[in-house]
C-alpha cells in the first residue's frame, strides 16, 4: 500500500481553473488527503514559494473566499469520497465570517481546518462550530500544553518537521519523537502528519517511520511551475511502505 | 473607568482587541516572555535597574520645551514639546529597547531579532545589544533600507546584521513578517519588537516601558505651567510613542489625547496609513486590532513619507481606547509633515523626525482653535537627522544632487590617482 500523502496547493494559483486541474491530478495520482489553502496577501508562516503563489492568487487572480468554496464544491461533486482539509490564515476567514465559513465547509463535507496563526484553544476558534481544527505543533511544544491539546480530542496533528518555514530544506528534529510518543499514548486513534520541506521519496520514507501522513506543499507548487507535476506526484505517492 | 489599571492587568486583551494569534511554535517563547514580564513589572530591583539605565544611557528625563515663537505666531494655545529626540540614538524607541533587552538578559537569551521601519527601533536595538553583549539581526524593508540609509549605517557600525527585505511592498509590514519567520526558525532567540503592536505581551509591555514619557510630561508641565495639558498630541505608527505619552493621562478625563495618523498623499487605499480612521478590525501579525485591508481580508499596502508610520496595523490598546472615545484620531498629510519640519527648523531651531512632524502638523491646526490659556503638548518622538536624504530631496534637491556628483567625481579621481 502507498504511504498516505497530504498534498497541498494554493487555490487560485496560477489560476482557479489550473488549481482545480492540479487538485484533480493530485487525486488521480492517489494523494490520500488534499490540503487546499485559501490565498492570503501576507502569509506570515510560509516560505517564498507559497508566499509568491499566494500573492499571485490574490493580486493577479483576485481570488475570493467565495471562489475557493466554489472550487471546493466542484471537487466535492466530482469526488464525493475524497478527504479534503482546508487551510487559511485567520484574517481571511474572520472577514468572511467564521460561523458562515464553518457551515460552508461542513456542507461540502470538509471537517478539518488548518489555521496556522490561530491557537486551537483561542476563544475565536470556538466560533468555527462543528469544525475540527488541526493543531500545527513543533518539537518545542511544552509537556503541559501538549497534554491540554490531547485532552481537547483532536483527531489529526500536523507536526512541523523542524524549526523552519514551509519549503525549507528537510530535516527531522530529534525532539519530535517525544511529541509523537505523547500523542500516540494520549490519542491512539489520532493521525499524525509531518510536513515542512518534504520534496523527495527518501524524505517520505523517513517520515513514514514516525507518522501516518507525509505532507507536501512547496515541492508540488515548484513541480507544477516547472511542468513536471505528474512525475513528482508519481515518485512521492508511489513510494510503498513495506 | 480605570484605563491604566486595566492595561496593566489585561493579560493581553483590551476589550475585544489584542490576544496572541501566533503559530503554536512561538507560544513557548511568548509564554516565557509573558511570565518574565509579569515578574519584572513589580520587581523593585528590575525597576531601579531600568530607570538607572534610562538615566545613564538615555540621559532621561528628556527636555520639555516651550515653543514661544510658533505659539505667538499662531495666536492660539501655548505649545510645548516633549523632546524624545534627545534620547540616545535619537528617538523614544530606546526606552522599550532597554526594557526588553534587560528582560532578554534575565531570560538568558543570546540572540535578538528586530524589525525596523524608520530605522530608529533597529538603531536603538543595535545599540542596546552592543552594550549588553547580545547578537543582533534587524529586518528592514528594502524601500526603508534605501530611504533611511543613515540608520542602516549606524546599525552596522554597532555590529548588527541588517537584512533588507525584498518581499511585498518592502516596508515595515514586510520587515515584521520576516522577523516573525526568523523567530519561527529560531524560537530560542528573543524578538525585540518595536511598537505597542504584536501578540501579548508586547502591547502592554512596550506601553509599560514607554510610560515614563507621560510621567515626565506630567511633572514637567505642572512645574512649568502649574497645570495639566488640555491636549497631548502624538503621531501613531504602531503606537509606542503615543502610548508612552498618553498612558499616564488616561484616567485624567480633562486631558484630551490625540493620535495623528499618516495621511500620506491621498485617501484612496494604498495612499496613506490611517488605520484607525480608515481601517477595519482584523487579526494579523499576532493581534486583533484595526488594519488597512480590503473587503476580502487581504492586507493593503500603505504609503507615508515617514517610514515609521508606513504600516498597516495599530496597537490593540489604541483600538480599544478609540472605541471607548478616550483617544481621538486625526490625520496629517506628507506635505503637512514636511512643512512642519521646515517651520520648526526655522522658527524654533528644532528638527523633528518626519514621524513626529505629523503630530506637529495637526497640533498647529488644533492650537489655532484654542486660546493662550490652553496648553498643548506634542510628543517629538524623534529627531530628524535620519531623514537627511528625504528632507534634503524635498527642500534642496539641487544641493543633494550636486553633493552626490561631487562624491562620485571624487571617487573617480581617487581611482585615477592609484
Ligand atoms: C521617531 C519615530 N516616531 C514614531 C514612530 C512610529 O512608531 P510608534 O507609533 O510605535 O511610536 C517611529 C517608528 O519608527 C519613529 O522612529
Amino acid at each position: 500500500m502507498n504511504f498516505p500523502i497530504m498534498a497541498h496547493l494554493v487555490m487560485g494559483y496560477p489560476s482557479l481553473a489550473e488549481s482545480l486541474r492540479s487538485a484533480e491530478q493530485y487525486i488521480a495520482s492517489g494523494c490520500r488527503i488534499l490540503e487546499l489553502q485559501i490565498p492570503f496577501s501576507h502569509p506570515t508562516a510560509d516560505g517564498p514559494v507559497i508566499t509568491q503563489a499566494c500573492r499571485e492568487a490574490v493580486e493577479r487572480e483576485q481570488t475570493r473566499v467565495e471562489d475557493c468554496l466554489d472550487l471546493l464544491a466542484t471537487l466535492r461533486q466530482r469526488y464525493p469520497e475524497q478527504e479534503i482539509m482546508l487551510m487559511s490564515y485567520t484574517n481571511r476567514i474572520y472577514h468572511f465570517g467564521l460561523k458562515k465559513f464553518a457551515a460552508a465547509l461542513l456542507s461540502l463535507g470538509v471537517k478539518h481546518l488548518i489555521v496556522p496563526d490561530l491557537p486551537v484553544d483561542s476563544p475565536i476558534a470556538r466560533q468555527l462550530e462543528g469544525i475540527t481544527l488541526v493543531p500545527v505543533l513543533a518539537a518545542n511544544v511544552g509537556e503541559e500544553r501538549l497534554a491540554r491539546l490531547i485532552d481537547m480530542d483532536f483527531d489529526f496533528y500536523y507536526l512541523m518537521s523542524d524549526f523552519k518555514i514551509t519549503g525549507s530544506t528537510f530535516s527531522l528534529h530529534p525532539q519530535l519523537a517525544r511529541v509523537i510518543a505523547a500523542i500516540r499514548t494520549g490519542a491512539p486513534q489520532a493521525r499524525i502528519g509531518i510536513g515542512f520541506g518534504i520534496s523527495t521519496p527518501e524524505q517520505v520514507r523517513v517520515v513514514a517511520q514516525h507518522a501516518d501522513v507525509a505532507i507536501v506543499g512547496s515541492a508540488l507548487i515548484q513541480a507544477q511551475q516547472r511542468g513536471h507535476l505528474s512525475q513528482t506526484l508519481q515518485t512521492l505517492v508511489g513510494y510503498s511502505a513495506s | 473607568m480605570a484605563f491604566r489599571q486595566h492595561i496593566l492587568d489585561s493579560e493581553g486583551f483590551f476589550g475585544p482587541y489584542g490576544g496572541c494569534f501566533v503559530p503554536e511554535v512561538l507560544l513557548p517563547a511568548l509564554e516565557e516572555m509573558q511570565q518574565g514580564f509579569e515578574a519584572l513589572k513589580e520587581d523593585p530591583q528590575f525597576l531601579s535597574e531600568f530607570h538607572q539605565a534610562l538615566h545613564q544611557i538615555n540621559g532621561r528625563p528628556t527636555a520639555f520645551t516651550p515653543l514661544p515663537r510658533i505659539s505667538a505666531a499662531i495666536g492660539g494655545a501655548q505649545l510645548f514639546l516633549k523632546n524624545e529626540g534627545l534620547n540616545h540614538t535619537g528617538a523614544h524607541k530606546i526606552n522599550h529597547c532597554i526594557g526588553q533587552a534587560l528582560l532578554a538578559k534575565r531570560l538568558g537569551k543570546k540572540r535578538i531579532i528586530a524589525e525596523t521601519g524608520a530605522g530608529q527601533h533597529g538603531y536603538a536595538t543595535a545599540a542596546v545589544c552592543a552594550r549588553f553583549g547580545l547578537e543582533c539581526t534587524v529586518y528592514m524593508g528594502k524601500k526603508d533600507y534605501e530611504r533611511q540609509r543613515p540608520n542602516v549605517y549606524w546599525m552596522e557600525l554597532l555590529g548588527a546584521t541588517v537584512v533588507a527585505v525584498e518581499d511585498g511592498s518592502q516596508t515595515l509590514n514586510d520587515a515584521v513578517i520576516a522577523a516573525f519567520k526568523d523567530w519561527v526558525a529560531n524560537p530560542t532567540s528573543f524578538y525585540l519588537l518595536g511598537s505597542a503592536v504584536g501578540p501579548h505581551p508586547y502591547p502592554a509591555m512596550n506601553t509599560f516601558f514607554q510610560k515614563v514619557v507621560g510621567e515626565e510630561i506630567r511633572s514637567q508641565c505642572e512645574s512649568l505651567t502649574g497645570r495639566l495639558p488640555n491636549a497631548c498630541v502624538a503621531c501613531v505608527g504602531g503606537g509606542s510613542n503615543a502610548m508612552g505619552m498618553f498612558f499616564d493621562f488616561l484616567d485624567d478625563a480633562e486631558v484630551r489625547l490625540i493620535g495623528v495618523e499618516a495621511g500620506g498623499h491621498g485617501k484612496q487605499p494604498g495612499e496613506h496609513a490611517a488605520k484607525l480612521l480608515d481601517g477595519q478590525p482584523g487579526i494579523f501579525e499576532g493581534y486583533y486590532s484595526y488594519f488597512l485591508q480590503d473587503d476580502g481580508g487581504n492586507i493593503s499596502n500603505t504609503s507615508s513619507v515617514s517610514a515609521g508610520l508606513d504600516y498597516c496595523g495599530v496597537s490593540p490598546i489604541l483600538a480599544w481606547l478609540a472605541d471607548a472615545g478616550r483617544v481621538e484620531f486625526e490625520r496629517a498629510s506628507d506635505e503637512a509633515a514636511l512643512a512642519a519640519v521646515q517651520r520648526l527648523a526655522r522658527e524654533e531651531g528644532l528638527i523633528p523626525a518626519l514621524e513626529s512632524a505629523h503630530a506637529f502638523a495637526y497640533a498647529f491646526e488644533l492650537a489655532a482653535t484654542l486660546t493662550p490659556a490652553d496648553v498643548v503638548v506634542i510628543n517629538a518622538s524623534g529627531r530628524g537627522e535620519k531623514d537627511l536624504f528625504i528632507t534634503m530631496r524635498h527642500f534642496q534637491e539641487e544641493n543633494l544632487l550636486a553633493y552626490a556628483r561631487h562624491l562620485l567625481q571624487h571617487q573617480s579621481q581617487k581611482a585615477f590617482a592609484v
